[in-house]
């Protein structure tokens, strides 16, 4: 495609009143001969946009850089099909940050333009990664439990054909235990209406059912899954465009309780999933002899919000308990009924169902550590927290421990150990690993590990606030109870959701865009592989698992798992990995194109690589607030600070920018990063560049890193303003006009 | 020790009038809003709790329910519809029917029928007392009533039925007193309870206490209704026939049944029409509160709460009329309104002062005065320690 470039200047929102824009335009026209240049009072209006269109139709201009607001407003105004656009932020991030007509502020603007006309320069427009294998709209669910066979009815309404694997001979998964529910808002306990979901999958001509099934493996990626079903006689192959994980949990094991809890001691003391498969057949009583229960205690948090144990709340044991509780109340009216707990827990509507327990005149005692005695009867001891002395229960027909929910996916070995075992020899990077267990769910022929890599307690999440369902894993969704502890109604929420996400993944993949955080992304990255030298860091470092290996350790990447960070583009130390739109060299001619003042002119630049899913939208957030910040800052945005390049930091310093400042994601447990690990890798790299530094022969502390969230708006123009002035001490980069 | 839990025991207060407290999930909102609860008597959460735990001993044992006087401001604050404040009414209606050691209470409380029963069986019983024992010949021309029942004779009755009482409340004071002090009883000296025993005037005559809660306006209906059934009670068992007639002390100007008309200066007219005005000013409002409901404390009534109110008016109102009849000299509606007012009043006063609401006059005052006896005896301890 031959370029057609075209600069076109807003002076609307204030611009014009604080910037020359004449001097501004002479940038492009004379210093980058852009054939066209043109101003207008109003861009994003309907003449505004019509003005650029007519250029497009009548000059045949597909090369746009657009001098006017932040690129995070007015984006489906400037969206111009079949045209490459860049967007220069003059107003957000120069005259509402910045002094009106003041010097800085205007150099601030052209070098801003330079930026942007070298970025258009260097940019292409991208096309849309195609598969060369067969495209499949099947969805495959794995866990034919709660969730499973509802995901698996849910893809069917949307009119997708499913695929549901149950590894037990029949369908229902734990449910098949429950007789009654309790569903909100609860007017009184419910019959378990299982069997009718199940009959309405089975019955179900777009769900083919794979029973006493496991899989034998998953390989590809969205679109293109290869899913081998291991069945009894033999293997089924399906391709299928996405994966639903919902494989459910498993109760705590009791043995491993605590003995004072008296598991094991007496066949009297069981546990709240055994109180549900014992009362299936209908009567509750005693299991040691089959006498009716006149006296009964529920122990809450059996294990749970323990650190020894499980460190979390279940959400969901409070809730059966009581429904228990209740259901032990209307076989006998008259029966004394404890529950014993730390907190009672029962999120939203639960909470009418805590009130109709404690209205049939169930007794509720705040401990945080009772006691079993099994000993001469059944009793229970407890330091009443709410009374301030010690209860005695005795008499107790039964004693039931309320134990937790655990991820299917936290059984299996490690394969985090296996690896660091391997790594020896390899240069390391100290980037962590993630938690992956041979649980023996998905066996994905991946080369990072067969299963989804875990976030926090062995659960497959991604980060739980922004992206739910999401897992590391692009096209595989987890939903139900392997993704956090949850109840019926909400397993249910979740099965809906996840197929909507496997739905959007499909779609997407199937006109070549990337999906969540980048949804609708064109680009995806080109490998120049004969200057690969095998190092790995590409498919260590991708934070989905997009990129598997040849057995030579040659990087084969899967363009359909990708989600467009360009992390890989930032660990490459070759440099050949790149996008038709961003890549290494593209943004180092940006960085490159800042004008650097000489040293006397005491005009030091520091250049800014700011995140642009939180630093960035952060910086507009500050101008949009009128927020004064250092006039020498020059601001470019990354697709994730985990794209970041140290060659970048090198050119920029070997140019005589006098520091850089990165601004990423907060990182560790409760990391913000959309792609999950991008800016504690940029950290991580960062410390390798003192390396560079010390080469050049400069201070370490011309490069800083700092974490902000978008709330951190207003901390940012201090951060940069004390960033300015530590420069401003350390003195000016004695490489300038080299 | 460990506590031993009985869960049926919320189950046995619905008779005393309990309602929503199974609800009270322990968040203490009402005893941090109760203007009443001090940092060593709290209420009403800590009772709710032993209620709850069917913890029967630490309830009779607690002076609490009679530190409160039900201005509703825990009920209004409660964010779990658990009405604290009408549980607190339950408890001194448990308590009172405890403090009975005759069991008669029990029954008053927990049985409509008993309840009904028992008021029946005594008005009828005076009824027909005072129809076939009378002055042999009744004045029909003027109305008279000391020729039919003379005051003497009256008083007599009185103070047979007065002293019967007095000793049943005085007992079940007794018990009260022994169990609010606990491992206390015995224990004070004395002197620590003359000292204090100022407190016990103040708080019967004043109420001080229930002045401190939010709405005075109750207070106030509380002092009006007291102050009016003191003073009337006052001049019947004290005055009725102008002092203590039996062993002769008789003042003839004294008399309260008498068949002159007393001038209108006199004073026991004028507190006649006080108390009248008083008991029927409180007693009307409180009987219209609990018909609408509006205010808390008057939004769930027990059948022991009606009876007390309707008794009380009806002993007033017919005391109206006697007087009316008398000015107007109307012998036979004058006799006939005698003896429905008798038959009205005996049985408040044989029912409700022993065994139920009236007992109250004397458990809440004694329960404020133990406290603040422990309290300084405490503070001596203290000192000596």
């Amino acid at each position: 495609m031959e370029k057609k470039s075209a600069v076109y200047i807003c002076t609307g929102c204030g611009i014009g009143d604080a910037l020359d824009i004449d001097q501004l335009s002479q940038i492009a026209t004379d210093e980058f001969s852009v054939p066209i240049c043109k101003k207008h009072a109003n861009l994003c209006s309907k003449e505004g946009v019509e003005l650029i269109k007519k250029d497009m139709a009548d000059e045949g201009i597909n090369t746009i850089a657009i001098a006017a607001c932040s690129p995070r407003v007015m984006y489906d105004t400037f969206d111009f099909e079949g045209c490459i656009v860049d967007r220069v932020n003059l107003r957000e991030q120069v005259v509402w940050c910045q002094k009106e007509n003041d010097e800085d502020t205007q150099l601030m603007a052209e070098d801003y333009l330079r930026m942007g006309i070298t970025k258009i320069n260097g940019m292409e427009l991208p096309e849309g990664y195609k598969p060369e294998e067969e495209f499949s709209r099947d969805i495959l669910v794995v866990g034919g439990g709660l969730t499973g066979l509802n995901a698996a009815l849910e893809g069917a309404k949307a009119g997708y054909s499913m695929v549901l694997v149950e590894k037990e001979n029949e369908l229902g998964g734990f449910q098949r235990n429950v007789k009654e529910i309790a569903v909100s808002p609860f007017k009184e306990v419910t019959a378990n209406d299982l069997p009718a979901l199940i009959r309405e999958v089975t019955e179900n001509e777009k769900i083919t059912v794979y029973t006493g099934s496991t899989m034998e493996s998953v390989s590809g990626g969205p679109g293109i899954f290869k899913a081998k079903v291991k069945k009894s006689d033999g293997i089924a192959e399906h391709k299928v465009g996405a994966v639903v994980l919902a494989a459910g949990w498993k109760p705590y094991n009791p043995e491993k309780l605590d003995a004072k809890l008296g598991y094991g001691q007496s066949p009297d003391v069981i546990t709240n999933a055994m109180f549900e498969e014992s009362s299936v057949e209908g009567k509750i009583a005693r299991p040691s002899d089959n006498k009716d229960v006149e006296n009964i205690a529920f122990l809450q948090c059996a294990g749970s919000r323990d650190p020894k144990h499980l460190p979390y709340c279940s959400s969901v044991c409070c809730t059966a308990s009581l429904k228990q509780a209740i259901r032990v109340k209307q076989q006998n009216p008259d029966a004394g009924v404890y529950i014993i707990y730390k907190e009672i827990r029962t999120p939203g509507q639960s909470e009418d169902l805590y009130r109709a327990a404690q209205e049939l005149g169930i007794v509720f005692i705040r401990c945080q550590d009772p006691e079993v005695k099994v000993d001469g009867g059944l009793a229970v001891e407890a330091d009443d927290e709410l009374l301030g002395e010690r209860v005695l229960i005795d008499n107790l027909d039964m004693v039931v421990l309320a134990t937790g929910m655990v991820t299917v996916s936290a059984f299996g070995r490690d394969i985090t150990k296996e690896q660091q075992a391997e790594s020896d020899d390899e240069e390391d990077l100290d980037v962590p690993l993630d938690v992956i267990r041979r649980s023996n769910l998905l066996n994905l022929e991946y080369r990072q590990g067969p299963e989804l890599p875990a976030l926090n307690n062995d659960f497959p999440d991604s980060h739980f606030i922004c992206f739910p369902y999401e897992s590391r894993r692009t096209g595989i969704y987890p939903a139900g109870t392997i993704r956090r502890p949850m109840g019926i109604g909400t397993a249910t929420e979740d099965a809906a959701g996840a197929v909507m996400k496997a739905i959007q993944c499909i779609e997407l993949t199937s006109k070549g865009a990337a999906v969540h955080p980048r949804a609708g992304d064109m680009t995806f990255p080109h490998f120049e592989m004969k200057r690969c030298t095998q190092c790995k860091r590409c498919t260590v470092e991708c934070p989905f698992g997009a990129i598997n290996e040849d057995e030579k350790a040659n990087p084969l990447p899967q363009p359909t798992r990708c989600r467009r960070c360009g992390v890989c583009m930032g660990a490459c130390p070759e440099r050949i990995i790149s996008f038709k739109n961003y890549s290494v060299p593209i943004i180092g001619d940006v960085i490159k194109s800042i004008n650097i003042p000489e040293e006397d002119e005491e005009k030091p630049r520091i250049l800014v690589l700011a995140c642009e899913n939180d630093a960035y939208p952060a910086l507009d957030m500050a101008g949009l607030h009128r927020m004064k910040y250092n006039a020498w800052v020059r601001v470019v945005p990354l697709r994730c600070l985990g794209s970041m390049n140290l060659v970048w930091i090198a050119d920029s310093m070997s140019k005589g920018v006098d520091g850089v400042f990165l601004l990423g994601c907060k990182h560790g447990d409760d990391y913000q990063c959309h792609f999950i690990k991008g800016s504690e890798l940029s950290e991580i790299r960062l410390s390798k560049v003192s390396e560079t530094l010390d080469r050049l022969a400069l201070e370490s502390e011309r490069v800083r890193f700092e974490a902000v969230s978008i709330v951190d708006y207003d901390k940012l123009p201090a951060m940069l303003d004390e960033f300015a002035e530590s420069i401003e001490e350390i003195g000016p980069n004695p490489f300038k006009g080299w | 020790m460990s506590v031993k839990v009985d869960p049926n025991f919320m189950k046995d207060l619905k008779a005393f009038g309990l309602t929503d407290a199974n609800k009270c999930m322990h968040c203490g909102n009402c005893t941090a809003i109760c203007p009443l609860s001090e940092k060593d008597t709290t209420f009403p959460r800590k009772l709710i709790k032993y209620a709850q735990m069917g913890m029967k001993d630490k309830i009779l044992q607690s002076p609490e329910p009679w530190l409160c006087y039900y201005c509703g401001d825990c009920s209004d604050n409660c964010p779990r519809g658990a009405d604290p404040g009408e549980f607190m009414m339950s408890m001194r209606r448990y308590l009172t029917s405890r403090y009975d050691w005759t069991g008669f209470s029990k029954k008053f409380y927990t049985s409509h029928i008993f309840e009904y029963a028992a008021v029946a069986v005594v008005a009828i019983f005076i009824g027909l007392l005072l129809t076939f024992f009378h002055a042999a010949n009744p004045n029909m021309e003027h109305a008279h009533i000391n020729s039919v029942w003379p005051a003497p004779a009256v008083e007599i009755g009185d103070m047979i039925m007065g002293t019967i009482l007095a000793l049943l409340l005085l007992s079940n004071t007794y018990r009260c007193a022994k169990f609010v002090m606990g491992d206390l009883w015995g224990k004070i000296p004395l002197g620590v309870y003359i000292r204090n025993a100022w407190e016990l005037v103040v708080h019967f005559l004043t109420q001080k206490q229930f002045s401190k809660c939010t709405d005075q306006m109750q207070w106030f209906v509380h002092l009006m209704i007291m102050t009016g059934y003191a003073t009337v009670f006052l001049l019947v068992v004290g005055f009725l026939a102008g002092g203590i007639h039996v062993i002769g002390l008789s003042w003839e100007n004294l008399q309260f049944q008498r068949d002159v008309i007393y001038p209108i200066w006199h004073p026991w007219r004028l507190l006649g029409y006080y108390s009248t005005f008083a008991i029927m000013y409180g007693t009307t409002y409180a009987i219209i509160g609990r018909l609408k409901k509006e205010k808390t404390p008057y939004k769930n009534s027990h059948g022991t709460d009606w009876m007390f109110l309707i008794l009380l008016q009806l002993t007033t109102l017919t005391g109206i009329f006697i007087h009316f009849t008398r000015l107007l000299d109307w012998p036979m509606p004058t006799y006939v309104l005698y003896v429905i007012h008798m038959m009205v009043a005996i049985p408040m006063l044989v029912l409700e002062v022993p065994f139920a609401k009236w007992a109250h006059l004397a458990f809440r005052p004694v329960a404020l005065f133990l406290m603040k006896v422990k309290e300084d005896y405490k503070k001596d301890m203290d000192t000596f320690a």
